[in-house]
Parts: structure tokens; sequence; C-alpha cells
């Protein structure tokens, strides 16, 4: 559980390491229904007709990935993420290493809130999604 | 004496960037030993922010603060340093097909500098431009380092540097706090203001400073004997 006065600017989230299977990818594409949609999330060949390396995860799923983070550190308690944005910049790949972090980079104490920023980067530190999110802490 | 300066920033001011410039100015304090940086220099997207005035976040924070401009050209994205109201006057900085051989020449003369950014990107860099229409003249430097590159585009700059021995500059393209200063610029002399900035610039007294964290090893593979 984290309380507003014992955050910082500079507190980090994270690191989380971890490797997203292809399966899990078509998993989430199924129960999202983006399968059928987009050969890109489920199907390798599909994915390299479109000019992509391979499957891609769909980008909910890394934007879940991101809130995860957040919700993860804000644990039980009276805070909330009440905002999140995202930028896709390269497509995240399953079957390979990726680390999901953040900083609380503003707090503002009138209102209560942090300001994160918060990205998935591959094994070479390329930031391949970057995010801001905002917790609003209760009293 | 010598000055760092990350040249390409974008604060909350330029739409694509939630940053405000104090939050910028809080994280360098933070991180001022991975980061030595003295100023930065907000170049907002086609706009300059003529009003800003950020004298109580330099006296606060130890840090300069300049204002400057990226434009959108026929040739990609620019740096305009040193803009005054004989440059605004002349020129829509919302025109995002400006005539770039007009803007270098034409700021030049009314005593700006005009800085080529992220040449080796696709689409919006000088390098792709460069391969189908005729160099660009009176270009002094150009952006080498760029805190926002995938691979393979500082190489691009690096070759095009090389081929037209221009001087080379860094600067993050933050538009988010913690990527503030992991590109700069490492000049000779000492800068104040941005007349300083502009003469040094126009110089070529000055060099790249790469602060991103190193590339994770790869771990090597441990043999292991056979049972």
């Amino acid at each position: 559980m984290k309380n507003f006065e014992e955050i910082n600017i500079g507190d980090t989230l994270g690191p989380l390491e971890l490797t997203v299977t292809k399966q899990q990818c078509r998993d989430y594409a199924q129960i999202m229904g983006v399968a059928g949609i987009a050969g890109r999330f489920t199907d390798e060949e599909a994915a390299k007709k479109e000019g992509l390396p391979g499957i891609i995860l769909p980008g909910n799923m890394s934007l879940g990935l991101l809130a995860k983070l957040v919700t993860d550190w804000i644990g039980l308690g009276n805070a909330r993420m009440t905002r999140i944005g995202t930028t896709y910049r390269q497509p995240v790949q399953p079957d390979r290493p990726i680390t999901i972090q953040g900083f609380i980079t503003n707090t503002d104490a009138a209102e209560r809130t942090a300001e994160i920023e918060l990205w998935i980067e591959n094994e070479d530190a390329e930031r391949l999604v970057i995010g801001t999110a905002t917790v609003t802490f209760g009293k | 004496m010598s000055t760092i300066l990350d040249l390409h920033t974008h604060s909350e001011a330029s739409e694509d960037s939630r940053a405000p410039v104090e939050a910028y100015l809080n994280w360098i304090k933070l991180r001022h030993a991975e980061r030595p940086l003295d100023g930065i220099v907000l170049t907002e997207h086609r706009q300059f922010n003529r009003d800003g005035d950020y004298r109580h976040l330099e006296d606060k924070f130890g840090q300069m603060v300049l204002r400057a401009s990226e434009v959108e050209t026929n040739y990609g994205h620019m740096l305009v340093f040193g803009v005054n109201d004989d440059i605004v006057k002349r020129f829509d900085f919302a025109n995002v097909r400006l005539d770039a051989q007009t803007l270098i020449n034409e700021v030049a003369t009314m005593g700006g500098i005009v800085v080529p950014c992220h040449p080796g990107r696709p689409n919006i860099g000088l390098y792709e431009h460069y391969q189908s229409k005729p160099p660009l003249e009176n270009i002094v430097a150009v952006e080498a380092l760029n805190g926002g590159s995938r691979k393979g585009e500082d190489e691009r700059s690096a070759e095009l540097i090389s081929k037209f021995g221009y001087a080379a500059t860094g600067g993050s393209d933050s538009h988010l706090v913690s990527l503030i200063g992991l590109c700069a610029t490492r000049f000779e002399a000492d800068i104040k203001t941005i007349d300083d900035l502009v003469r040094e610039l126009k110089s070529g007294a000055y060099e790249p400073a790469d602060f991103r964290p190193r590339r994770k090893p790869v771990p090597q593979a441990v043999e292991v004997e056979p049972r």
C-alpha cells in the first residue's frame, strides 16, 4: 500500500523483467477479439507479410502490462490510477525478454497526485513503448 | 570553461509532450552526476514560445533555460536557434512545408542558425532527402546524437557528417521528463545567453555528448558438461 506522504520524485517502479510467449500473445488476441481482425498478433506469416519481424503484441496488451506495473506498485489502499497514456514507438515482440519500469517524475501535494513515466524496453535498452500515468491518492 | 546543453527538448507547450519545464529541471538536479548539464533549450514543435519566462526556475535550479524552435521543411525537421521578431515575421513556423534552403539562408542573415535534427530518421531526416534531392548549402551543423534514435539512425547521421564535414550536436529530443539530457552538446566556451549559443553554434567548437545508459551486455553462454 502506498501513501502520498512516502513517495518522492525519482522513486522507481520495477524493473519487472519478463518474456511474453507467442501463445500468450495469441490467447490475448483471441480473448480481446482482435485475432480475426489482424493476423499480426497470432500468425507469423501474416505478420511478416505486413513487413513486421513476426508476431507482435497487441497495443492494448502492452498498455495492460504498463498499467499492471502501476497498480501493483499502488497495492491495496486508497490510491488509484486515474490516467494512463502510451506512445507505441516500436513493435513489442513475444519470446524476447522485455523490461518494464517507471519513475515518479512529478508530484502535486495540493491534488495529491503523482505523475509517473513508464516504458517497455528490449534487451538493447531501446524503449519500445513509452507512457505516462497519473496516480491519485486519497486523504 | 565549457558548457553542456541539451539542445533539443519539448515541454508541455508542444502538443505531444506532458513534461513541465520545472519537472525537467528537477530531474536534471536529481541525475546531475549522470547527466551533468548546465541547461536546456526548449525547441517546441512548429512554434516559438516567445512569452515563456523561466527566470524563477533558472534561479531555483541553477540551470539555464533557453528557447528555440523545431520546424518542418521539405528536407525534414530542423532546429532554429536565435529566433527573433524578424524571423517570426518572415516565416510561418506552423507551415509544415517550409523551404529548407530559404530558411537556412535567411535565418542566418537575420542573426540565427538552423540545425537539421535527427538527420538519420526515415521521412523526417536529412539523410533520406539527400537520396533524392541535392544537398543543402550553408549548413554548419547537424544533430549527430538524438535521444530518440532507433537502431541505425545515429549511424546514418554520422555518415552524413563524415561526407559533408558538418559540425555535430546532440540533444535528447525529450518529450518525457526522465529522458532529459540523455544526449547533449559540450561547448568549449561559456554560454549564458541565446546570442552566445548562436555564436558558438556558428563557430563549430563543440561536440555531441552521450549520457545514455550503456546497452546491457549479452550474457555469455556457459558450457555445461553433459551427464
